[in-house]
C-alpha cells in the first residue's frame, strides 16, 4: 500500500494526464507528414523509472505495443550508469527495438530530477515511409533500429541521423517529424520535472505506483464480476497480401479476479502480417479493458491480472525474421475475437464484429524533380452493432483511430483525385440493432504511381451476435480484371481505383428491429425495400409504405 | 439622461445591467428566464429595470444582448429540418466526419446526431480542382431537381457546400441563385459565405449548423425586436458573438453560427476591461458556474481568437474567443469510484434538485456541499440570505464518502475541493502551458457564482501571484455587454508560399476583405473615426497542417511586411513548439480582417482612498476549515458592499456578497483597489 492519500493520487494523476495530452497536441501540430498532422497516427506516454506505463494519451491503442517494448530493450543494451539526462533513444525494430512494425519510430527520453531518474517521456509516430517493399521477412521492410542514442546528453548524433535518413524515401518529412517528436518529449520531461519540484519526487513516484495499483484493482474488480469458466471463439483471417483463410482461435479462462487469454494460430507467414508478442499484448489489454471497464486508467496496472499465451513462431507470436508491417490486420481480428468469446459471459457488454480491418492504401510515386512521394491512408468501416444500439458507420474500430485526410488537403499535396467518399448502402449486418455501414473511397491517379493495398475480410464477413446477421465484406476494383492485390500495383495516369470496406455485424435477430428503424433505413437509402422485406419481414415493409413522405426523393 | 443596457439571458436567470452614462450609476438585477420564449423574460427584465431606476425607454442609447438561444437549440437539437447540396460523391461526408470514433474505449459512446438526414443530402455534378479551376461545370438541372425534392420534404433551410467552395465560389453562388429563384422563403447558407476556409468537412459542418439554426434565430430576433420596440426602445439592439464583439440583429440573423459561443464570451470581454482598470496586462479568467468552468487567457489585455472549435461535437469554423470549458462547477457531484479514488464531476446536480444542502432530495454531495461543510460558504443561508441551506444534510452526504475513503468528514470535504481544483488547474494548463504561456506571469480573475470561492487555492496550485475579484462577479457577463465594441470578422483562404510572389495576392486579398468590412461598417452606420481594421495572416511551415496567426503591420503590403510576417511567425512557432525550422518555406493559409466599430462604453469612476482599515466591513465571524491553518480557524466575514477603496486585510478571511463568496487563505493579503475590485496577493 502506498503512503500517499487518495486525494493526492487523484491530483497527481490529473497532472499526468494533462502532460501526455499536451505532448500529443505538440506532436500533431508541429509535424509535417499528413499521416501525423491530419490523421494523428501517433501516441504519447509517460513511463515510470522502472519502465512501466504510467499514463498513455488516448490516440492509438496499437501504439501501446511499442511503448511496452522499448524500455526493456534499452535496459538490455545500456547499463543504468550509461543513461544520462538529455539522452534520446530512437528505435523501431520489432525484435530488438521494441516497436511493433518498422514505420512506428519510437523516441524515448529519460527524465531526471535532482540526480535521479524519475521516469521516461516516450512517443511513437507512424512515419509514412518504407513503402513499396517486399515482406518475405523483416529485412525487406525497412531499416531496423535497435534502441540507440539519437542524442547523447543533448547532443544530436548526426551520423546516425544521416544513416537513418538515407534509408528513407521521403527524408525531408522524416526529419521534420522527428523534430516534432523531439519537441513533444522535451515538453514531457520539463513538465514531469516541474511536477517533482512541486510535490517532491518521492510523492510523485508513490502516486505513480498508487495509480497503477488503482488500475489493477479496477481491472480485478471487473474480472471478478465475470463468471468463472473458459470461453472459446474461432474466426478466420485473410488479407489482400495473403488471400487465404487462416483459422484463429481464442480461449479465455476467467478464474476469480484473473484472466488468461490463449491463442491458437497457424505458423507465421512469409508476408507482412505477423504479430509480434508486444502487439498481441497491447491488443488484449485494449480489448479486455473496453469490455470489462472502459474507464480504467491506461497504465501498466491494468495488465497485472491478465496473462496471454500464443505459440512462439505462430502468426500471433512471430519470431525473427518474420515480417510484421501489416500486423494490425490480425490484431483487429483478435480484438473482435475477445468480444466474441466474452459474449458468452457478458452478452450485454460486447459488440458484434466490426469491420475487422485497418484497410490501408499506400500510394508511391515520383515527383517531377525526381524525389519520391509516399501517401498512406487507412480507411474505416462499420462498427459492430451494440446490445442496445446500432453500430457506428464509417469509423475506425479497435486498435486504430486515425482521422481521414480532407479531400482538399489530399489533392493539394499528392497527384491523386478523390471521386467519391461515401457510406456503402446495404453493407451493414442486419439485426435488432444493425451494424455500422462500410465506406467506399474512389481515387483517380493523376500520373503513373503505385498502390499497395491492405485489406481484410475479402474472403469472410464480419459476424453478428445473438442472432444478428453478418455484414458485407471488403472489395477492391482497379478498373481491370485484377482479383489479386499482392504487392505494389502500378497505376496508369487516369486509372480509377475503388476500395470498399466492410460494415459491422448485427446484434439480435432482425425480427426484433423496430419497424420505424427499418422504415428510416429505407427512406435514407441505407437498405433497399426489397432487402428489408426479405430480411426484416412483412411488418416492417408495410410501415415503410405507410410513410410515403419518407420515401427517397429521387 | 443616457442609459446603456446589457442583458445576459441564461437558462435559469436573465441578468440585466443598467448603466447611467452621466452619473456612473450601475444597477444590476436578476429576473427568472422564460425558456419557452426568452424574449419575454428579457422584455420584462428591461421594463422592470427602467421603471426601477426611473428611466424613459427613449433614453436608452445602447442595448447589448447575450443569448444562449443558438447554443441551446444546437444542444437540444431544436433546429429546423435542413437540406444539403453537395458535390457529387460526398453527401455522406457530413455523417462520416473525420472518421474517428467518439470514444477510444467506450463502445457505447455515440457520434453527435447528423443534422441533415441522409435523404435530404443531395449530390449535384460539379467539380472544382485544388487550383480553383473548373473540371466539371455545374449541372443546374440537378440543382433544381434537388431543390424541388427539398421543398416537397418541407425543409426550412438549405446548406450548400462544394469542394473548394472557399477558393472558387462560382458554383456555390450559382446554386444560391437557383435556390433563391426556386424557393425564395427558405433560409439558405453557402459555405463560402459562412466559413470560406480550407478543409471541407469542417466548412460543411459550420454551414449546416448555420442553416439548421438560422430560422430559429431569425424567429427569436424578430420577436425580441418587436417586444423591445413595443417598450418604446428606439435604438437597434446588438447581439454578442463568439468573438467577443457585438453585431447588429440583422447580421446575427444571417450568421447564427457565430453566436453559438456568445454566452461565456461577454464575461471575457468584461474581464478585459476590468484587467485594464486594475492595471493587470496578463490575466487568466476563471468563470465558474453550476456545471462547468470557463477559462481564457488574456495576453497584453486581450484574449486570442481561435477559428476552430467543436461545440457539442459539431466542428465550427468561426472566429471565437479562445475559451476552454471543463465540466467542473459548484454543482459537480463527488463520488468514490470502483478503484477507491475520489472523483468529482462531470455529472452535476444542476439547479434542480441542486446540491444536497438545498434539501430538495439530492443525496450525492457536490462541490457546494463540501464548501458548506467546510463553512467557506455560509452554513446557514446563501444568496445574501435569500436561501436557507441544510449543513446537516451536506455533512451526512460527505460522511458517506468519508467512510469509504477512511478519512474524516472534514478531510473528505477538503479532498473534494482539492480534486475539483486539480480539474480546474488542468483546464488552465490547456490554455496556458499548452500554448507556451507560463501561468505564473498571469493574474487570475475569478467570477461566476463560484469562481471567487476556489480562486485562492487554484492560484496557489499554479503559483500565480494575484487574484482579482471584480465588484459583481456573479453577473459579469451582463456587465461585459456594456464594455464591448461592434465587431465583425472576414477571412479568405489563399494557399501560397510567403515570398515576393505573395505580395500582390496579399495586397488584393486584403483589399477585398477590407471592402467587405467597409460594407459592414456602412450597414452599422459607423462614423469614419469609429472604424478600426486589424489584419492577420494564418501561416505554417509548408507541410504542416495547423496554422499560427500573425498580425500584419499597418500600412501598405511591401517587402518589409513579408519580413515582419516571417519574424512574427518564427516567434509564434518558437513560443508554441519550442523550435523553428530554419530554411523551411513558410506558407500563407488564411487572410483575416477583424473590423471593430468603436462605440461609447460604460466608464467606471475611481473611488477615493478610504484608508486601510476594513474593520467597518466585518459583519460576522465564523469557524472555517482551512488545512493551511491546521483545521478549524475563526475567520472574520467581510461584507463586500462595505469594503472601500484602499481597505486592506490579511487572510484567513471570508468576503460575502449577494452573488458570490470569496475565500482569502492564511498568508494572503486582500486589498481593495480604486474601482472596488478585491485583489488578493497570493
Amino acid at each position: 500500500m502506498s503512503q500517499v492519500d487518495p486525494i493526492t493520487v487523484e491530483v497527481i494523476g490529473s497532472a499526468l494526464t494533462s502532460i501526455v495530452e499536451e505532448m500529443g497536441e505538440a506532436l500533431v501540430r508541429a509535424s509535417y507528414s499528413t499521416n501525423i498532422k491530419e490523421r494523428r497516427d501517433c501516441s504519447t506516454a509517460l513511463f515510470d523509472w522502472r519502465g512501466n506505463t504510467l499514463c498513455q494519451a488516448e490516440h492509438i491503442p496499437m501504439h501501446l505495443g511499442s511503448f511496452i517494448g522499448i524500455i526493456p530493450h534499452i535496459k538490455k543494451r545500456f547499463a543504468e550508469a550509461d543513461i544520462h539526462p538529455g539522452d534520446v533513444f530512437i528505435g523501431n525494430d520489432a525484435y530488438e527495438g521494441g516497436a511493433t512494425h518498422l514505420p512506428d519510430i519510437v523516441l524515448a527520453e529519460p527524465i531526471f530530477f535532482e540526480d535521479r531518474m524519475v521516469g521516461w517521456a516516450i512517443n511513437t509516430a507512424h512515419h509514412s515511409d518504407f513503402a513499396d517493399r517486399g515482406h518475405a521477412h523483416i529485412y525487406q521492410e525497412g531499416i531496423r533500429l535497435p534502441p540507440v542514442k539519437l542524442y547523447k546528453q543533448g547532443v544530436l548524433q548526426k551520423d546516425l541521423q544521416d544513416v537513418f535518413l538515407l534509408n528513407c524515401q521521403v527524408p525531408h518529412e522524416r526529419l521534420s517529424d522527428l523534430r516534432a517528436q523531439m519537441s513533444a518529449n522535451r515538453l514531457g520531461v520539463e513538465r514531469m520535472q516541474a511536477l517533482c519540484a512541486k510535490y517532491g519526487t518521492a510523492r510523485v513516484l508513490q502516486a505513480g505506483d498508487a495509480l497503477q495499483d488503482y488500475a489493477e484493482r479496477k481491472m480485478r474488480a471487473g474480472i471478478a464480476a465475470i463468471p468463472d469458466g473458459t470461453y472459446r471463439f474461432t474466426d478466420y483471417f485473410d488479407d489482400s497480401q495473403m488471400p487465404v483463410e487462416m483459422k484463429l482461435s481464442i480461449a479465455i479462462t476467467v478464474s476469480g479476479d484473473e484472466m488468461h487469454l490463449d491463442f491458437d494460430a497457424p505458423d507465421q507467414v512469409a508476408a507482412g502480417l505477423n504479430v509480434i508478442f508486444t502487439a498481441l499484448l497491447a491488443t488484449c489489454y485494449y480489448a479486455v479493458k473496453s469490455v470489462v471497464d472502459p474507464t480504467i486508467l491506461p497504465n501498466a496496472g491494468l495488465s497485472r491480472p491478465l496473462t496471454v499465451t500464443a505459440r512462439h513462431g505462430s502468426l500471433l507470436n512471430c519470431k525473427h525474421p518474420g515480417a510484421v508491417d501489416g500486423r494490425i490486420a490480425a490484431c483487429q481480428r483478435v480484438a473482435d475475437m475477445v468480444q466474441g468469446a466474452l459474449a458468452q459471459a457478458l452478452p450485454d457488454r460486447v459488440q458484434a464484429a466490426g469491420n475487422g480491418c485497418c484497410t490501408g492504401a499506400i500510394f508511391t510515386g515520383e515527383r517531377a524533380d525526381g524525389s519520391l512521394w509516399v501517401y498512406l491512408e487507412t480507411i474505416g468501416g462499420g462498427g459492430g452493432a451494440r446490445p442496445k444500439a446500432d453500430g457506428l458507420s464509417g469509423i475506425h474500430v479497435h486498435m486504430t483511430n486515425t482521422s481521414n485526410l480532407p479531400v482538399e488537403a489530399l489533392e493539394l499535396e499528392y497527384p491523386l483525385t478523390l471521386l467519391r467518399y461515401e457510406l456503402v448502402d446495404g453493407s451493414a449486418g442486419a439485426g435488432t440493432y444493425r451494424g455500422g455501414m462500410g465506406l467506399r473511397r474512389v481515387y483517380r491517379a493523376e500520373g503513373p504511381c503505385k498502390l499497395s493495398l491492405h485489406g481484410s475480410r475479402l474472403l469472410s464477413q464480419p459476424w453478428g451476435l445473438s442472432g444478428g446477421l453478418p455484414a458485407a465484406g471488403s472489395t477492391a476494383d482497379f478498373g481491370d480484371e485484377r482479383t489479386s492485390f499482392v504487392g505494389s500495383i502500378p497505376l496508369m495516369s487516369g486509372q480509377v481505383v475503388e476500395i470498399v470496406t466492410p460494415g459491422g455485424g448485427g446484434f439480435g435477430p432482425p425480427s426484433g428491429r423496430s419497424p420505424e428503424a427499418v422504415a428510416r433505413d429505407i427512406a435514407e437509402g441505407r437498405i433497399s425495400a426489397e432487402f428489408a422485406a426479405r430480411t426484416y419481414g412483412q411488418a416492417a415493409t408495410s410501415v415503410a409504405v405507410a410513410h410515403p413522405d419518407l420515401a427517397p426523393a429521387s | 439622461m443616457v442609459w446603456r443596457i446589457g442583458v445576459d439571458s441564461g437558462g435559469t436567470f436573465t441578468d440585466v445591467c443598467l448603466f447611467n452614462d452621466e452619473t456612473g450609476r450601475l444597477d444590476i438585477w436578476k429576473v427568472p428566464s422564460t425558456p419557452d420564449d426568452p424574449s419575454r423574460g428579457i422584455a420584462d427584465g428591461v421594463s422592470e429595470g427602467l421603471s426601477t431606476v426611473g428611466a424613459q425607454p427613449a433614453e436608452v442609447r445602447f442595448l447589448g444582448h447575450g443569448t444562449t438561444v443558438a447554443t441551446n437549440a444546437l444542444i437540444e437539437l431544436r433546429g429546423v429540418k435542413t437540406g444539403l447540396v453537395v458535390t457529387d460523391g460526398f453527401r455522406d461526408l457530413l455523417e462520416i466526419g473525420r472518421q474517428k470514433r467518439p470514444s477510444l474505449y467506450d463502445m457505447n459512446a455515440e457520434k453527435p446526431e447528423t443534422l441533415v438526414t441522409r435523404d435530404l443530402r443531395f449530390e449535384v455534378a460539379e467539380r472544382v480542382r485544388s487550383d480553383g479551376s473548373i473540371e466539371l461545370p455545374l449541372n443546374e438541372a440537378e440543382v433544381r431537381k434537388a431543390i424541388r425534392a427539398m421543398q416537397r420534404a418541407e425543409v426550412k433551410a438549405i446548406a450548400i457546400c462544394c469542394l473548394y467552395g472557399f477558393m472558387n465560389t462560382a458554383h456555390e453562388k450559382r446554386i444560391l441563385e437557383i435556390v433563391r429563384e426556386e424557393a425564395l422563403d427558405l433560409f439558405v447558407s453557402a459555405s463560402h459565405e459562412v466559413a470560406p476556409e480550407f478543409r471541407e468537412y469542417e466548412r460543411m459542418s459550420t454551414t449546416v449548423v448555420n442553416a439548421y439554426l438560422g430560422p430559429v434565430m431569425r424567429r427569436y430576433i424578430q420577436r425580441l425586436k418587436a417586444r423591445l420596440s413595443d417598450l418604446g426602445i428606439a435604438i437597434p439592439p446588438q447581439l454578442t458573438q463568439s468573438n467577443g464583439g457585438v453585431i447588429g440583429f440583422d447580421a446575427a440573423a444571417t450568421l447564427p453560427v457565430r453566436t453559438v459561443l456568445s454566452g461565456p464570451s461577454t464575461g471575457v470581454v468584461a474581464a478585459q476591461a476590468i484587467g485594464r482598470m486594475a492595471e493587470f496586462d496578463n490575466v487568466i479568467t476563471f468563470d465558474v458556474g453550476g456545471t462547468s468552468s470557463d477559462v481564457a487567457l488574456l495576453r497584453n489585455g486581450a484574449c486570442g481568437l481561435t477559428s476552430e472549435a467543436s461545440v457539442h461535437g459539431y466542428p465550427i469554423k468561426a472566429p471565437m474567443l479562445d475559451i476552454h470549458t471543463v465540466g467542473a462547477g459548484g454543482g459537480s457531484i463527488a463520488f468514490v469510484d470502483g478503484g477507491g479514488l475520489l472523483k468529482v464531476g462531470p455529472r452535476s446536480a444542476g439547479a434542480d434538485p441542486g446540491p444536497v444542502c438545498y434539501g430538495r432530495g439530492n443525496t450525492e454531495p457536490t462541490v457546494t456541499d463540501a464548501n458548506i461543510v467546510l463553512q467557506t460558504l455560509n452554513p446557514v443561508e446563501i444568496l445574501g440570505g435569500r436561501m436557507k441551506v441544510r449543513r446537516d444534510l451536506a455533512v451526512e452526504a460527505v460522511a458517506r464518502l468519508a467512510d469509504r475513503l477512511g478519512l474524516s468528514v472534514m478531510e473528505t470535504a477538503q479532498g473534494i475541493i482539492s480534486v475539483v481544483t486539480a480539474n480546474m488547474a488542468k483546464a488552465i494548463r490547456v490554455i496556458s502551458v499548452q500554448r507556451g504561456h507560463d501561468p505564473r506571469d498571469y493574474a487570475l480573475m475569478a467570477f461566476g457564482g463560484a469562481g471567487p470561492l476556489h480562486a485562492a487555492r487554484l492560484a496557489r496550485e499554479l503559483d500565480m501571484s494575484h487574484v482579482i475579484v471584480p465588484v459583481t462577479p456573479g453577473t459579469l457577463c451582463a456587465l461585459g455587454l456594456l464594455l464591448t465594441d461592434l465587431r465583425a470578422d472576414f477571412a479568405a483562404s489563399r494557399l501560397l508560399p510567403l515570398d515576393q510572389a505573395a505580395l500582390p495576392v496579399l495586397h488584393e486579398g486584403f483589399v477585398e476583405l477590407e471592402k467587405q468590412a467597409v460594407i459592414w461598417f456602412d450597414s452599422e452606420s459607423l462614423r469614419e473615426d469609429r472604424r478600426l481594421i486589424g489584419r492577420t495572416v494564418d501561416m505554417r511551415y509548408a507541410g504542416q497542417n495547423y496554422e499560427l496567426s500573425v498580425p500584419v503591420p499597418a500600412g501598405p503590403i511591401t517587402a518589409e511586411t513579408l519580413e515582419a510576417l516571417e519574424a512574427g511567425f518564427e516567434e509564434a512557432h518558437r513560443q508554441r513548439f519550442g523550435f523553428i525550422a530554419e530554411g523551411e518555406i513558410v506558407q500563407v493559409v488564411t487572410l483575416r480582417v477583424e473590423a471593430t466599430g468603436i462605440v461609447a462604453k460604460a466608464q467606471f469612476n475611481s473611488h477615493p482612498d478610504a484608508g486601510p482599515s476594513a474593520e467597518g466591513a466585518i459583519v460576522a465571524r465564523r469557524e472555517v476549515y482551512m488545512p493551511e491553518a491546521g483545521g478549524m480557524v475563526e475567520c472574520p466575514v467581510y461584507a463586500r458592499d462595505r469594503l472601500r477603496s484602499g481597505n486592506r486585510f490579511a487572510g484567513p478571511a471570508i468576503i460575502e456578497q449577494m452573488d458570490a463568496t470569496t475565500v482569502v487563505l492564511p498568508g494572503m493579503d486582500a486589498v481593495v483597489d480604486p474601482y472596488l475590485n478585491v485583489i488578493l496577493k497570493v
